[in-house]
């Protein structure tokens, strides 16, 4: 990779790292970590996820949409990933179905202050011309799925004795989004070098990772 | 005020015990937990690629040597090395994980040994970075003018705690007598051996010396349960109320919160953190990758996962394999003594040229740290 996409990748890493030592110490995911993560703990991360992760597809769309011509490329993959991931909530909802969880319930349950705030700035964000910065959001939100979706889908599958098809989510997410990473790495080589799109990368990428962190944060157990 | 010096480490020396004990020989010394062989040595084995190590227990579990004399003779090699003498030494600190003595310091213990004059003395203690707190006091008390010759040094004993009587009997063990995994990856990853180094504000006359440019250390155990610990059963470490000494030391036995253990699943998550806190020193430009001559870590390139190498390659965080200097294979991780064994081989290998940049970097699980010290050879 080119030494501006290096750049930015080392502030991005940086980033995850400092997300992922504030998930660290989150009640709810120090719970999963010291064995005391009940099924409720469970069904509540389900229904607090769902909503970012309904609302991932729709705004990758209309980031999309707002990519001018001269980018078609980096249009073409942001298109296929929201193609890739907009019924991934779907997948959520059955897990939570199997864990004894009423459909209706997670389908009408509101979403909280976290979510709220996530799903408002990136639809922001992704209503602005070229809006490279999601890019930032992206490395996050995929990086949570390479990661850490895996990590805690077999933890709470572990701790809580679920069959394979109450976790799909988490672990799917887990072999999927390892791909896109890699895809990752083209997308910035499409419009790095350039000094104000690469703070607006990094910048998103800290907001990002802030709310969604504020998000698990606010999941009521 | 008080100008700062320029701090050189003029000498050191290293203390392995007994003969190097290869891998086929390696649980006849520890001993097998209720006579089986272990189900999992050969797998962590194969992860640390160590080849040969030492250990100051005789195979009947007779003690050849004690943490405090291990850590003494290596002082003595360092002083030698240095040509200075002990008499002159003005500042001892000390690390290790677990010293001989719960109480006094392990200072007290190697000045001991040493029979060494009065002086003041630090006992630094945590895991593997234990030995740069160590060396931050040496380095910094040269450097203020508090002290014209100090000596970090580091002992471990680690073979001590993996005797099979040290396991048998206690939560550790299942009904079927095998040991926890969290347990028996430390048999086979940590063995014993001491290391010092000697600082003083000019360089050696003889031989190559290093100047050390900083020792940083960053420990983020606000964040971190214990990944490795002893003093604390499997289960509630987070509460320290669970601690031995709040359960009395039968009873923490019974519990298996007395051996060394650890947590694989956050140990992978600790690794990250690590290699946060080293980009975000690249990043800031306090560590250039490319100037970097020599790197020695207790970790070997090839005991990291790929995906992490290709991580740093990808952040121009890498450090080229070719840099990286480690005897882990030969002598074995001796936990905090490790980077000064490294450093000593190093400068005893006649590799070290004057101009070169040496960056010594000590992750340590214990509640997720890691330091780094920089020196320059002159």
């Amino acid at each position: 990779v080119s030494e501006s996409v290096s750049d930015v990748l080392r502030r991005l890493t940086i980033v995850f790292t400092g997300l992922e030592q504030r998930l660290e110490s989150l009640p709810l995911l120090r719970k999963l970590s010291r064995g005391k993560f009940s099924l409720a703990d469970y069904q509540a991360l389900l229904v607090g996820l769902r909503q970012q992760v309904k609302h991932g597809a729709r705004w990758m769309s209309r980031a999309a949409s707002n990519i001018s011509e001269p980018h078609l490329e980096l249009r073409s993959i942001v298109m296929r990933h929201a193609v890739a991931e907009h019924r991934d909530y779907r997948l959520l909802e059955s897990d939570y179905v199997a864990t004894s969880g009423a459909l209706a319930d997670i389908q009408g349950a509101p979403m909280n202050i976290g979510s709220e705030a996530l799903s408002a700035w990136m639809f922001h964000e992704a209503s602005k011309p070229n809006p490279f910065g999601l890019l930032g959001a992206m490395w996050v939100i995929e990086g949570l799925g390479a990661i850490k979706a895996r990590e805690w889908g077999l933890a709470i599958k572990q701790s809580l004795s679920l069959p394979d098809g109450a976790v799909r989510f988490l672990l799917y997410h887990g072999e999927n989004d390892t791909n896109h990473i890699e895809e990752f790495h083209r997308m910035l080589s499409l419009v790095l070098p350039d000094d104000a799109t690469a703070q607006r990368i990094i910048r998103t990428a800290e907001v990002t990772a802030r709310l969604y962190a504020l998000q698990i944060e606010e999941i009521a157990t | 005020m008080t100008k700062l010096r320029d701090v050189f480490i003029t000498g050191t020396g290293a203390f392995l015990p007994g003969p190097a004990v290869g891998v086929a020989g390696m649980e006849n010394h520890l001993g097998r937990v209720y006579g089986r062989d272990s189900i999992l040595g050969k797998r962590v084995l194969r992860w640390n690629g160590i080849e040969t190590r030492h250990y100051a227990m005789g195979t009947d579990g007779s003690v050849l040597h004690t943490s405090a004399d291990m850590c003494a003779r290596a002082v003595q090699a360092a002083l030698d090395d240095a040509g200075g003498e002990l008499k002159k030494l003005q500042f001892l600190a000390t690390a290790t994980t677990q010293g001989d003595y719960l109480v006094p310091g392990h200072a007290t213990a190697v000045q001991g040994a040493l029979a060494g004059p009065p002086m003041e003395i630090a006992s630094f203690q945590s895991v593997c970075c234990s030995s740069l707190m160590a060396a931050k006091a040496a380095w910094l008390s040269v450097r203020a003018g508090e002290h014209d010759m100090a000596v970090a040094c580091a002992s471990e004993f680690s073979s001590r705690w993996f005797q099979p009587s040290f396991y048998e009997g206690t939560a550790l063990c299942d009904e079927k007598g095998r040991l926890c995994a969290e347990a028996d990856f430390l048999r086979f990853t940590l063995s014993d051996g001491a290391g010092a180094v000697v600082c003083e504000p000019k360089p050696s006359n003889k031989g190559v010396s290093l100047r050390i440019s900083y020792i940083d250390i960053v420990s983020l155990a606000g964040t971190f349960d214990p990944c490795m610990w002893a003093g604390a059963p499997l289960d509630g470490r987070d509460d320290l109320v669970n601690a031995w000494s709040h359960a009395g030391p039968v009873k923490a036995h019974a519990a298996g919160a007395i051996s060394l253990l650890q947590d694989f699943q956050l140990l992978k998550r600790v690794i990250r953190a690590w290699i946060g806190v080293y980009l975000k020193k690249v990043d800031e430009g306090r560590i250039n990758p490319q100037e970097v001559d020599w790197l020695l870590c207790h970790y070997s390139a090839k005991s990291l996962r790929q995906e992490i190498i290709s991580l740093l390659k990808n952040t121009a965080g890498m450090i080229a394999e070719e840099k990286w200097f480690s005897v882990l294979k030969e002598k074995g991780n001796t936990g905090s003594a490790s980077i000064w064994i490294m450093l000593d081989a190093l400068l005893k290998s006649g590799k070290l040229a004057p101009g070169q940049k040496v960056l010594c970097v000590v992750p340590e699980s214990g509640r997720a740290m890691v330091g780094f010290l920089m020196a320059e050879a002159v």
